[in-house]
C-alpha cells in the first residue's frame, strides 16, 4: 500500500475517523499501532514479526540500560542492540552482496570459490525502522532519553506508519515525548497538512512517475542515446529521485500531522545548494543528521588531525552510500560525495579571506554543485559499473555513441520545473490560501485534486526509497 | 482590596479570545470535508463528461474515430478479438451477401486481445454514436476474462473500459457472488480469497486491481494527454492503414503459415481438444454480460448475433441451450467445418491464414444469409 494509491486513501480515512473519535490517549495509541502493523502487513505480513522482534530487543535493551549502572554492562547492552539491529539489516540487505563480492575477490586472486547466494526478500523500509529503533537505545545509553516502560509507546515509535517505509528517520527523543499527552483536533493545522499532502502527491504521482518512463528507457540502454539525450536522462533522474523521495516525505509528514504528530523535515530545496556540504544539509536531512550524530561524531568527528577528520568523513559517506543499497555503485556514490566534501573543505580553507574567490564562487558555486550531484546520481541509478562508465562518458565527456534522442521540449520541462523549485524556495506559492474562507478552500482543494489526477500516469511506480 | 478598585480591574482586563470547542472544530472540519469531497466528485463527473474518447493503443482509437466519422455508412458490424480482426473480411462478406440478394456494408471492429468485458464497453460506446443504418452486430462469443497479464495491467488499455457495469460483473465473477441484484458472495470462496488458498492465490490482487481501475477510470486518471491528442491528432496515414486495412474496412490480413513442426503440434493439440468438444458452459456472468450487450443492441433496433470462431480454445464451448439472448453462429466443431481446421489454413491454434480467413468469412456470410432468409435473424 502506497500513499498515492486509492486504497491508502480509504485506509487513512478509517484510521483518521476512528482515531479522532476515541478520547482516551492509550486507546488511540493502540489503534495507531494496530493500523501501522496492518499498513506494513499489506506488503508482507510475515515481516511484521521482524519489526516486532526489533522493537522487543530494543525494549529489553532499554530496560536493562535503565537498570545497569556499571559501564561494562551498559556497553554490553548497547552492543547487543547495535549487533542485533545491524545483524538483521546485514542479513536481509547485504548478505548476497558480501558473498558475491567475496567470491569475485577470490576469483580475482585466482582462487575461484563456488559460493551460493540466498534468495532473500528485502523487507520494505528495513533501513528506516532499524535506524528509528537504534536511535532509541543509543540515546538511552547516552542518557539523552529515559527508558520507556510502556511497550506500546516504543512499538508505535518504531512502526508509526507514515515514516515507516521511507522515512524521514525519526529519533526517539523527537517522537516519544509526543506520545505523552492526548492530541487535540483543534490544534491540528488541517489546511497546512492537506496542502502539504497535495504538494507531495503532485511531486510523486505527476512529476516523478511522469518522467520515470524516460529515465528507465535511457538507463536501460544508455549506449543507444546521444550525449544531449544523456543529459536529459540524467537531469530527469535528478528530478525523479527528488520528487519521488521528497514527495513521499511530504505525504508522510502531512499524514502524521493530521493525526496530531510532528515529523522532522527531510528536505530544504537541495538543488539550490551552493556546495556539497550545503547539499547534505538540505537532502535527506534526517539521514545525514543521524549519520552525523551516531556515526561521524562517535568516530571522532572534526577532532584530531585533518587526516583523521577526513578519514571520518570518508567512512561516514561510504557507509551512507552502502546504507542506500547493496551494490558497489552505491559505495562509489558515497565515495564521490565524500571526496566532494573534502574538496570543498580544502577549497574553503584555501580561499579563506580571498575576496576574488568569494566573488567568483557567487556565480559558479551553484552550477558546479548541481553538476557534481548529477554526476554522482549516475552511479546511484546505473545498473552496473559498466553502464555507469558509458553514461559518465556521455555526460562528462559529451561522447555519445547512439542515435536515439529525446524530444527537445524535455529541456523546457526541466527549465520549468527548476523555475517552480526556485519560486517555491522564495515562498511564491506559500500561505496565500490560508486567507481563504474554509468552505472556499475546501471546494478549491477538491477541484484541484480532481484536475491533478488527469496528469497522473495510469500505472503506479513504487517509491524509489522503498528498496532502501 | 477596596470594591471600586477590584471593579475597575475587571473592566481594564480584556476578555480572553474564545477558543472553539473541540466538538465544534470537528463539526466544522466535517462540513468542509463534505464540501471538498463534493467539489472533487462534481469536477470528476464534469471532466468525465467532456473529455474525448481516450487515446488507446492497439488500433482502438483509430477504429473508433474512423467508425464515428463513417457511422451511417455501415449496416453490419463485427466486434471481438484478433479472431475477428484477422479472420473476417468485410469485403468478402459483403460480396457473398450481395450475390445472395441480401446486400450489406460491413465493418470489422476486431481488436487484438479484446475480449469481454472490454468488447462490451466498446460496443456500448459504438451504439452511443447512434449509427442510423446499423442492422446487425456480430459479437464474438467467449468467456468473460478476469485475468490481465501483469505487463498489460499498467496500460491505459486496461483502464478505459473499467466502468461500474463491467467491473461489477468482474468482481461478482471473482467472488462468485451470483448475478442477482443482491450481491451474495460465496463465504467459502471469500475465505479462500482472503487466505490466498487453493485456486484463489491471485484473486485478491485481481479484486484490488479492478477496484483500483474503477476508481482511476471515474476520477479520470491519466486523461490529460487525451486533450492535445484530440485536437492535434498524431495519426499518420500509414498508422491508420495499419489498423484499418487497405480497404478501410477494419480488416487486416495475416498471411504466414505454420512450419511443419508447428503443424504437427497443432494436429496433436486439435485431437486433444476434439475429445473435449462442447463440454464447457459459459459462466452465468458471461451470459449476463451478453444479455446486457444484446439488450443495448436491440434498444437501437439492431439484431445481435453471437459468433464462435474456429479456434482451438473455443472447441470445448457448449452451444446448446446456453441462455444467450440471440442467435449463436458456432464454428467451433471441427467435424462440421473440417476445412477451417486444416493445418494448411492456420497460422496457429487461434488464427487462420489469409486464405483460411477468406473461406471462414464466406461460410459466415452464407450462414448469415440462410438464417436471415429463415427469419431467425431479423
Amino acid at each position: 500500500m502506497s500513499f498515492v494509491e486509492f486504497r491508502f486513501l480509504w485506509f487513512f480515512l478509517a484510521v483518521f475517523i476512528v482515531y479522532w473519535t476515541m478520547r482516551n490517549n492509550a486507546a488511540r495509541k493502540v489503534w495507531l499501532l494496530l493500523c501501522s502493523y496492518c499498513f506494513y502487513a499489506a506488503w508482507n505480513w510475515k515481516f511484521t514479526f521482524l519489526v516486532l522482534g526489533s522493537t522487543t530487543v530494543d525494549y529489553i535493551v532499554g530496560q536493562m540500560l535503565g537498570r545497569s549502572e556499571r559501564p561494562a554492562w551498559r556497553r554490553f547492552w548497547i552492543a547487543t542492540s547495535v549487533c542485533v539491529n545491524l545483524g538483521v539489516l546485514a542479513f536481509f540487505k547485504y548478505f548476497n552482496f558480501f558473498v558475491s563480492s567475496a567470491s569475485g575477490f577470490l576469483a580475482w586472486l585466482g582462487l575461484p570459490a563456488s559460493v551460493n547466494t540466498l534468495n532473500i526478500i528485502l523487507p520494505v523500509g528495513i533501513s528506516f525502522y532499524t535506524f528509528h529503533s537504534m536511535s532509541y537505545t543509543i540515546d538511552v545509553y547516552r542518557g539523552k532519553q529515559r527508558p520507556i516502560s510502556n511497550f506500546v509507546d516504543l512499538s508505535l515509535f518504531v512502526s508509526f506508519f507514515p515514516p515507516l517505509v521511507a522515512g524521514p528517520i525519526v529519533r526517539a527523543v523527537y517522537f516519544l515525548p509526543q506520545l505523552v499527552s492526548a492530541k487535540k483536533f483543534s490544534n491540528v493545522d488541517v489546511r497546512g497538512a492537506v496542502m502539504l499532502f497535495l504538494a507531495g502527491f503532485i511531486k510523486k504521482a505527476c512529476i516523478a512517475d511522469g518522467v520515470a518512463p524516460t529515465v528507465d528507457r535511457y538507463f536501460a540502454h544508455p549506449a543507444d542515446f546521444t550525449a544531449a539525450s544523456a543529459w536529459i536522462g540524467v537531469l530527469f533522474y535528478a528530478i525523479q529521485i527528488y520528487c519521488d523521495f521528497s514527495g513521499y516525505t511530504d505525504m508522510a509528514i502531512a499524514a502524521a500531522r493530521l493525526l496530531g504528530y510532528q515529523l522532522p523535515n527531510n528536505f530544504q530545496f537541495p538543488y539550490l545548494a551552493r556546495n556539497v556540504s550545503d547539499f547534505w544539509r538540505r537532502w535527506h536531512i534526517s539521514l545525514s543528521s543521524w549519520l552525523r550524530d551516531y556515526l561521524y561524531i562517535p568516530l571522532g568527528g572534526n577532532r584530531g588531525s585533518r587526516g583523521f577528520a577526513y578519514r571520518n568523513v570518508m567512512i561516514t559517506m561510504l557507509l551512507g552510500g552502502l546504507w542506500h543499497g547493496a551494490a558497489w555503485t552505491f559505495v562509489i556514490w558515497g565515495a564521490l560525495h565524500g571526496t566532494a566534501l573534502l574538496i570543498h573543505r580544502e577549497w574553503t580553507r584555501f580561499t579563506e579571506g580571498l575576496k576574488w574567490a568569494a566573488r567568483g564562487m557567487r556565480w559558479f558555486a551553484w552550477p558546479i554543485t548541481i553538476y557534481a550531484v548529477c554526476v554522482a546520481w549516475i552511479l546511484f541509478r546505473a545498473h552496473d559499473l559498466g553502464s555507469a562508465g558509458t553514461i559518465l562518458k556521455q555526460f562528462v565527456l559529451f561522447r555519445g555513441g547512439g542515435n536515439e534522442h529525446f524530444h527537445r521540449w524535455f529541456l523546457l520541462l526541466i527549465g520549468g520545473l527548476a523555475l517552480i523549485h526556485w519560486l517555491n524556495s522564495r515562498r511564491w506559492f506559500a500561505e496565500s490560501w490560508r486567507q481563504w474562507p474554509a468552505p472556499v478552500f475546501a471546494a478549491a482543494y477538491g477541484c484541484t485534486f480532481a484536475v491533478v489526477l488527469l496528469f497522473v500516469p495510469p500505472h503506479y511506480t513504487p517509491f524509489i526509497y522503498f528498496q532502501f | 482590596m477596596p470594591v471600586r478598585e477590584s471593579v475597575s480591574k475587571v473592566h481594564v482586563e480584556s476578555p480572553a479570545p474564545r477558543k472553539p470547542t473541540e466538538h465544534k472544530t470537528i463539526i466544522w472540519a466535517l462540513t468542509n470535508s463534505a464540501i471538498g469531497v463534493a467539489a472533487f466528485l462534481i469536477t470528476c463527473v464534469g471532466l468525465h463528461a467532456i473529455l474525448p474518447f481516450p487515446e488507446i493503443d492497439g488500433g482502438v482509437s483509430q477504429k473508433f474515430r474512423f467508425f464515428a466519422a463513417h457511422k451511417d455508412e455501415f449496416d453490419t458490424l463485427f466486434i471481438g478479438s484478433s479472431r475477428i480482426y484477422f479472420q473476417i473480411s468485410p469485403a468478402i462478406f459483403d460480396r457473398v451477401t450481395r450475390e445472395s440478394g441480401l446486400p450489406t456494408h460491413s465493418f470489422n471492429f476486431g481488436i487484438g486481445g479484446m475480449y469481454l468485458p472490454e468488447s462490451a464497453y466498446l460496443l456500448e460506446q459504438i451504439l452511443n454514436l447512434k449509427p442510423r443504418n446499423l442492422k446487425w452486430v456480430f459479437i464474438e462469443y467467449d468467456e468473460l476474462q478476469t485475468k490481465w497479464s501483469p505487463e498489460n495491467q499498467t496500460s491505459r488499455r486496461a483502464l478505459y473500459w473499467a466502468d461500474w457495469k463491467r467491473v461489477s460483473l468482474l468482481l461478482r465473477k471473482l467472488s462468485d457472488a451470483g448475478t442477482a441484484p443482491l450481491w451474495l458472495p460465496n463465504p467459502a470462496k471469500l475465505r479462500d480469497i482472503m487466505l490466498r488458498q487453493k485456486k484463489e492465490k491471485n484473486t485478491r490482487s485481481l479484486l484490488t486491481f479492478y477496484a483500483g481501475q474503477l476508481e482511476k477510470n471515474y476520477t479520470n486518471v491519466a486523461r490529460a494527454a487525451d486533450i492535445p491528442d484530440h485536437f492535434l491528432s498524431r495519426d499518420t496515414k500509414e498508422r491508420r492503414a495499419s489498423y484499418l486495412g487497405a480497404a478501410s474496412d477494419g480488416y487486416v490480413t495475416r498471411p504466414n503459415r505454420m512450419s511443419a513442426g508447428q503443424a504437427a503440434a497443432y494436429e496433436r493439440g486439435l485431437a486433444d481438444a476434439m475429445a473435449q468438444a462442447g463440454t464447457r458452459r459459459l459462466s452465468p456472468y458471461t451470459v449476463e454480460a451478453y444479455r446486457q450487450c444484446a439488450q443495448e443492441v436491440r434498444n437501437i433496433g439492431v439484431a445481435p448475433i453471437f459468433l464462435i470462431t474456429p479456434s482451438m480454445t473455443q472447441i470445448n464451448i457448449a452451444t446448446e441451450s446456453v441462455g444467450v439472448p440471440g442467435v449463436v453462429m458456432a464454428f467451433n466443431n471441427p467435424r462440421d467445418y473440417p476445412s477451417l481446421y486444416r493445418s494448411s489454413v492456420r497460422r496457429d491454434g487461434q488464427h487462420l491464414t489469409k486464405s483460411g480467413a477468406e473461406e471462414f468469412t464466406r461460410i459466415v456470410a452464407a450462414n448469415f444469409v440462410e438464417l436471415a432468409r429463415a427469419g431467425e435473424i431479423k
